[in-house]
């Protein structure tokens, strides 16, 4: 796996996220999570953030995809400022697409229903809304998993139900939270392996947290992280 | 799949869980059903009666404790009939009797035989009763079923042997479960010469029924009308408890029923807090994670309203066996048990829902994601 790869679209060009002097905190001020902190990522570009446990990864993450607010300083993610965002529910079910660690899906859910959840609220009726869900879980490799439950299925299979879950509306940006994190080294190749066919069938950014080493170097560029701040020098690594 | 789908789906995928919500408003159910069926047991005894004459509306005594109690006089019929709009106006002297032990509250009404057609009554079997026949009687054909009697048959009635010269029917359950008398003989038995209990009033075509009844209340201060059963509260104190009785412990009922249910939500939204979570951050609204978890409790609400109807009729059927109560309780499956059945468990599970609803749309989804 090279990690000395440009991006792979050339098609798409600009900027698909900008963080500028984003700080958050919790606890009222106590816990600093972000502390000043500043990125740019490009439209199509693979991006792998890592550092130590608590310097503010998944954080970061929870902003960039909505789900919680910083306090100051100035995001946006595919064209959408964060900080004055009229509708987050429909940025996150339009425009990003998540992937976490573990507990990703809904476990009384098949993989299809699982993938169709996001889709819910949106236009497609429930012809094209069954059609999709096919055509990702064909994507990803677990077409004949359809009807199976998470519980049914291996850990690397959940991550792989829940990258085509994050795809079902076709986000701009995909981002993944430690993806691979509990998953055993032949269930990381396969994921990994998935994500590359992912880029060559569409133009979508990802942003990836992970502590593996292997891991981040798949990506196009390594972001580091060090108490809240992007590091020039892998710190402790 | 769509959302409808997968409301019912997390129903179905949880039956312990939805199972025992349901319980919960089932037993409110019963509960209220129970309630109603008894205390509508309790009034149709009492009021019944008014339905029985085809009447426009029934004129009684004002004031008293049980409309049977009701005391007027055949003077004040004679004043009625002449009041303006009034048609036609039919007095009856009405007592109650313990036939037996299944048979404890037997209404039975005198009235003469030339008034038993206009007031609704048809013979079934049989012939009328002569107008001065001491030993004749009728009887209704839902109470003539229940204890085998036919036209020629002798029951002990009034303390005597009587014969039952007929069998009637007035399509109404109350009226086919009295005895009638002839008004004349059955006024002496109760020493009451000239009394009667209650006058059914027919109105002038064109006549207004609210005009009539104002004229007849104004015509003697003894007087009240009645059109409705709904009024009926205004000649009978005992109704009016009944009524307030059964209202007061359908709210506790349903307040408890209430608290049931949000426990059983509440306990369940502990271990849903990363489901909510996961899907508010896959871009659920909350007006859609509300609208998912009230659509499950309303399912769950249809299920218990048909689980507390069946409880609630299977209650009755016991309670009836009580000794204090046999006879009593008339368990119809009218709609309105239905009807109440159904609201009843929609407030019980909108009430214990609302609550558990707020408190997942108010998750924050990261804070959902971050739970172990
Ligand atoms: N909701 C919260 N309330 C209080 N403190 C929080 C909250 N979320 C994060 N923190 C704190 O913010 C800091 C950054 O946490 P974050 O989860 O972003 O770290 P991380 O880099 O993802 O760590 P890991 O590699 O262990 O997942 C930590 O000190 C954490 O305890
Ligand atoms: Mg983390």
């Amino acid at each position: 796996m090279s990690s000395a790869r440009t991006s792979t679209n050339q098609g798409e060009s600009g900027v698909a996220i900008s963080v500028e002097g984003v700080t958050k905190t919790f606890d009222g001020g106590m816990v600093k999570a972000l502390d000043n902190l500043s990125l740019a990522i490009d439209a199509g570009e693979y991006v792998s953030v890592t550092g130590p446990s608590g310097c503010g990864k998944s954080t970061l993450m929870h902003l960039l995809a909505g789900l919680d607010r910083a306090d100051s300083g100035r995001l946006e993610v595919s064209g959408e400022d964060l900080m004055r965002m009229r509708d987050p529910n429909g940025f996150r079910r339009n425009r990003v697409g998540l992937v976490f660690q573990m507990h990703n899906l809904l476990p009384h859910l098949d993989a299809k229903s699982n993938v169709m959840v996001p889709m819910l609220g949106t236009q497609r009726s429930r012809r094209e809304r069954s059609a999709r869900a096919d055509e990702l879980l064909e994507q990803v490799g677990l077409a004949e998993f359809a009807h199976r439950r998470p519980p049914q299925m291996s850990g690397g299979e959940r991550q792989r139900v829940a990258i085509a879950r994050a795809l079902a509306n076709d986000p701009a940006v995909l981002f993944a939270d430690e993806p691979t994190g509990s998953l055993d080294s032949r269930s990381v190749e396969r994921v990994l392996e998935l994500i590359e066919e992912l880029r060559k069938q569409r133009p979508v950014t990802i942003v990836m947290v992970t502590h593996d080493k292997a891991v981040a170097n798949t990506a196009d560029r390594i972001i580091y992280m060090v108490d809240g701040r992007v590091v020039d020098q892998p710190v402790g690594l | 799949m769509s959302f409808g789908w997968l409301i019912w789906h997390n129903v179905w995928s949880k039956k312990v869980r939805s199972a025992l919500t349901a319980t919960a408003v089932a037993i409110g159910v019963m509960t209220v059903v129970v309630l109603g069926v008894v205390t509508d047991s309790l009034r149709t005894t009492a009021a019944g009666v008014l339905r029985v004459g085809a009447a426009d509306f029934t004129v009684s005594q004002k004031g008293v404790n049980d409309i049977l109690e009701s005391a007027l006089t055949e003077p004040l019929l004679d004043k009625v009939s002449h009041v303006e709009g009034v048609k036609s106006a039919i007095g009856v002297l009405l007592d109650t009797e313990k036939l037996d032990d299944a048979h404890p509250l037997v209404v039975e009404v005198g009235i003469k035989p030339e008034h038993l057609k206009p007031f609704g009554v048809q013979i079934a079997d049989g012939r009328a009763f002569g107008a001065t026949a001491e030993n004749e009687v009728m009887v209704g054909i839902h109470l003539a079923q229940d204890l085998g009697l036919r036209a020629g048959d002798t029951v002990n009635v009034t303390g005597r042997k009587m014969t039952v010269v007929g069998v009637f029917n007035t399509g109404n359950t109350f009226g086919d479960s009295t005895i009638m008398f002839p008004l004349a003989p059955f006024q002496a038995y109760e020493r009451q010469p000239g009394g009667l209990s209650l006058f059914f009033v027919k109105i002038d075509p064109g006549a207004k029924v609210a005009k009539v009844k104002t004229a007849v209340e104004d015509s003697s201060p003894l007087l009240v009308a009645i059109s409705s059963l709904m009024e009926f509260g205004r000649a009978d104190r005992s109704y009016q408890l009944i009524t307030a009785a059964d209202h007061a412990a359908t709210v506790v009922a349903i307040a408890v029923g209430a608290i049931f249910v949000m426990n059983a939500m509440v306990l369940s939204l502990v271990e849903r807090y990363r489901e909510f979570g996961i899907l508010r951050a896959i871009g659920w609204s909350r007006r859609r994670l509300i609208a998912l978890v009230f659509g499950e409790a309303m399912i769950i609400a249809f299920v218990g309203a048909a689980l507390g109807v069946g409880l609630g009729f299977v209650a009755i059927e016991v309670l009836q066996e009580l000794p204090s109560l046999k006879g009593i309780l008339k368990p119809t499956l009218e709609s309105w048990v239905f009807g109440r059945a159904l609201l009843t468990a929609v407030l019980v599970t909108a009430l214990g829902a609302l609550y558990p609803a707020l408190r997942a749309a108010q998750l924050s989804p990261q804070e959902a994601m971050r739970r172990e």
